[in-house]
């Protein structure tokens, strides 16, 4: 008999004599209602004001015409660049390239965002090199692609997984050296979120009609 | 500071530490104190009693289906091209390691923080087979460096303070004496990220494996995780065979309550959902993903109709962070990887009774740890599960059993307990007392209450109560 099979019927074995539980159900992120007279964070609004709790920056634009502009303008401060797999050719800066382990500067694309924890879903398709060596990674994302909780999140990327998702919810940091809080330790010690507004959903990074 | 290896040693061991290194109540007693009030400010953001149940629900769910569900995710990680291995044993778990070593000739590993493989002893394991094994969380590396294990669940290395992380960076970095934490992390982001890009092996464990897409998840925050499981050519992650949900969907709600419980956080900064090796199309990710299903002793407690329900722990050590008797010694004194209250009550299946004595006594039964667990495990309750097992099985120390037999005696005896109840009333506590086993320890910072001087019985038959 197999590992397997000798680790399973112990298994059974323990669990037969035992009353089954029911799964209780979706998770549902339950919370106490917001202060009277304040509404629910819209989810952009929400994602906004966790990435940025967790060490982030975040910029919104318009469309991809501003997207284009924003990133002339900040990319003008550094000396190399990598770019995900997916960032549409319009939003990759104009910088010498570099391999993701030398790059000043990483670009990519997320899939989709998400609210309630102020992620951005990371597909592996985009490149998992670029998304993690680069000392300051920026993220664009479609306003259209946040979502306001993370099941709705990964409900949504189940139907078409890579070998692997990352979420990213903020830079690198650690507090391991004496509980003091310090970024960048091995990924992206600056990560900057942009949601672009207008453009189309289920087609990141097309250029606005 | 040589740690223990044995949780038998534990009293000695937290004699030592308070003794010989009273910095470490210092360092831990900080550190708990904060990840336990960023626990309260989480907690209070959300209605937690409703997340507790859910988290509980769903692990009891799964553990109550658990071969459905290991099935399941053994099918779906295949299909998606990983290699599923079951290991019953920390023997049987290395073998898989020694093979992928010979086969792919593996030199160099890089590992994320993982307790499991600490329970397993990986790191021992690659040395003897050759390999240089680097352990890349900024804490794990502190104290591999030191070559000491872990001493807490979350923050390995919460009983160093900074300056002891000054002096080690000094040594083997050549860090300024005086650096601060940044440089000292900067120092040790560049010594890691070239063993990142030579590395041949990546290892992890698992904090939930998704049946239903086959998919690790991995919470983090420093991203040393991330890129152990994306940068080399192979991937081995060793998951226990407790840690499997039914859905993806579900790894949305443990993400959060662990996050929250843990450090206080919505999310860890850095999440990983694993579903395999690099498929056609993707620019990077390693070549071969190897998921180690391991037992180890877990079937033991989950036959045991009491304590299988800490195998529900989902490792965010809040009751590590909450319990007075860690927080005095951190979690070298229990002497072996599972410290704190979580540790004492898993203990005796995975390593067995009498190994693991006297770890549930290291606890008052105060219940803080049941109050701040997110799986909502009965941990003072099976505490005096394992303590009534002990005295079943003679493991009770001695001095508990001598007692609790003279005061049964007493008990059965009317005139017996009457004398001993007078004798008690007449001892010198304030001049004797601190010599007595148990009470005398108790005594060393107290002052005892004076006794009545009527008995309660007395009293009562002369009908004054």
């Amino acid at each position: 008999m197999s590992a397997r099979e000798r680790i399973l019927d112990r298994v059974r074995a323990a669990i037969g004599r035992r009353d089954t539980i029911d799964h209780p159900g979706d998770f549902e992120g339950w919370r106490p209602p917001p202060p009277a007279g304040e509404a629910e964070p819209a989810p952009v609004e929400a994602f906004r004001r966790l990435f940025e709790a967790a060490g982030g920056e975040v910029a919104r634009v318009a469309d991809d015409r501003e997207a284009v502009a924003w990133l002339a303008e900040f990319a003008s401060s550094f000396a190399t660049a990598t770019a995900g797999a997916t960032v549409p050719e319009s939003l990759r800066p104009a910088l010498p390239g570099a391999p993701p382990d030398e790059a000043a500067l990483g670009v990519s694309m997320a899939r989709a965002a998400v609210g309630e924890t102020g992620s951005l879903v990371m597909d592996a398709r985009d490149g998992r090199r670029a998304q993690l060596l680069v000392p300051t990674h920026v993220v664009f994302v479609q306003e259209a692609h946040v979502f306001a909780t993370l099941r709705d999140a990964l409900r949504d990327v189940r139907a078409d997984l890579p070998s692997a998702i990352g979420l990213h919810s903020g830079p690198s940091k650690s507090a391991d050296i004496g509980q003091i809080m310090v970024k960048g330790v091995h990924g992206p010690g600056r990560v900057v979120a942009v949601l672009i507004a207008g453009s189309p959903p289920g087609n990141p990074g097309s250029p606005p009609r | 500071m040589t740690a223990p290896t044995r949780p038998n040693d534990y009293r000695a061991a937290s004699v030592a530490t308070l003794r010989d290194h009273p910095g470490v109540r210092d360092s831990v007693g900080s550190a708990t104190r904060t990840f336990d009030a960023h626990r309260r400010q989480a907690f209070s953001q959300i209605e937690p009693e409703a997340w507790r149940d859910w988290a509980r629900d769903v692990k009891s769910h799964a553990l109550t289906h658990l071969d459905r569900y290991l099935e399941e995710a053994e099918k779906r990680l295949t299909a998606n091209g990983a290699r599923v291995h079951w290991a019953e044993s920390a023997d049987e778990a290395l073998a898989v390691l020694t093979e992928i070593v010979g086969r792919r000739s593996v030199r160099t590993a890089v590992k994320g923080k993982s307790m499991l493989t600490e329970e397993l002893h990986v790191n021992p394991h690659l040395e003897r087979l050759g390999v240089h094994v680097r352990e890349t969380d900024l804490g794990e590396y502190i104290i591999q460096l030191l070559g000491e294990p872990p001493s807490h669940i979350v923050g390995p290395a919460i009983h160093k303070s900074i300056d002891d992380c000054r002096r080690l960076f000094h040594r083997e970095l050549g860090t300024a004496p005086d650096a601060e934490p940044d440089a000292l992390a900067a120092a040790a982001r560049e010594a890691l990220r070239a063993e990142f890009l030579a590395a041949d092996l990546g290892i992890s464990g698992g904090n939930f494996l998704a049946a239903d897409t086959g998919t690790v998840a991995l919470i983090e925050n420093e991203g040393n995780i991330r890129l152990s499981t994306s940068l080399p050519r192979v991937h081995v992650a060793f998951v226990g065979i407790e840690k499997v949900v039914p859905r993806l969907e579900d790894v949305s709600g443990f993400l959060q309550i662990t996050a929250r419980a843990a450090t206080g956080q919505p999310i860890g900064n850095f999440v990983s959902l694993l579903q395999g090796p690099r498929r056609g199309g993707e620019v990077d990710g390693p070549e071969e993903v190897h998921v180690v299903l391991v037992d180890n002793g877990r079937t033991e407690l989950l036959a045991d109709d009491a304590a299988w329900e800490a195998l529900r722990c989902v490792r965010c050590g809040a009751c590590l962070n909450i319990c007075p008797v860690y927080r005095q010694t951190g979690g070298h004194a229990y002497g072996w990887t599972y410290s704190g209250p979580i540790g004492a009550i898993i203990a005796p299946a995975l390593l067995g009774l009498e190994e693991a004595m006297p770890l549930p006594y290291a606890s008052s039964l105060c219940g803080a740890c049941a109050d701040v667990c997110p799986v909502r495990i009965p941990i003072p309750e099976l505490l005096v599960h394992w303590r009534e097992k002990a005295v079943e099985a003679g493991l009770a120390p001695l001095t508990e059993t001598a007692a609790l037999k003279a005061f049964t005696l007493a008990a059965e005896h009317p005139e017996l307990y009457r004398t001993g109840s007078a004798l008690l009333r007449w001892t010198p506590w304030k001049l004797g007392g601190r010599a007595l086993p148990v009470l005398g320890g108790w005594m060393q910072e107290r002052e005892p209450p004076e006794p009545s001087a009527r008995a309660f019985r007395d009293a009562w038959k002369d009908g004054l109560v």
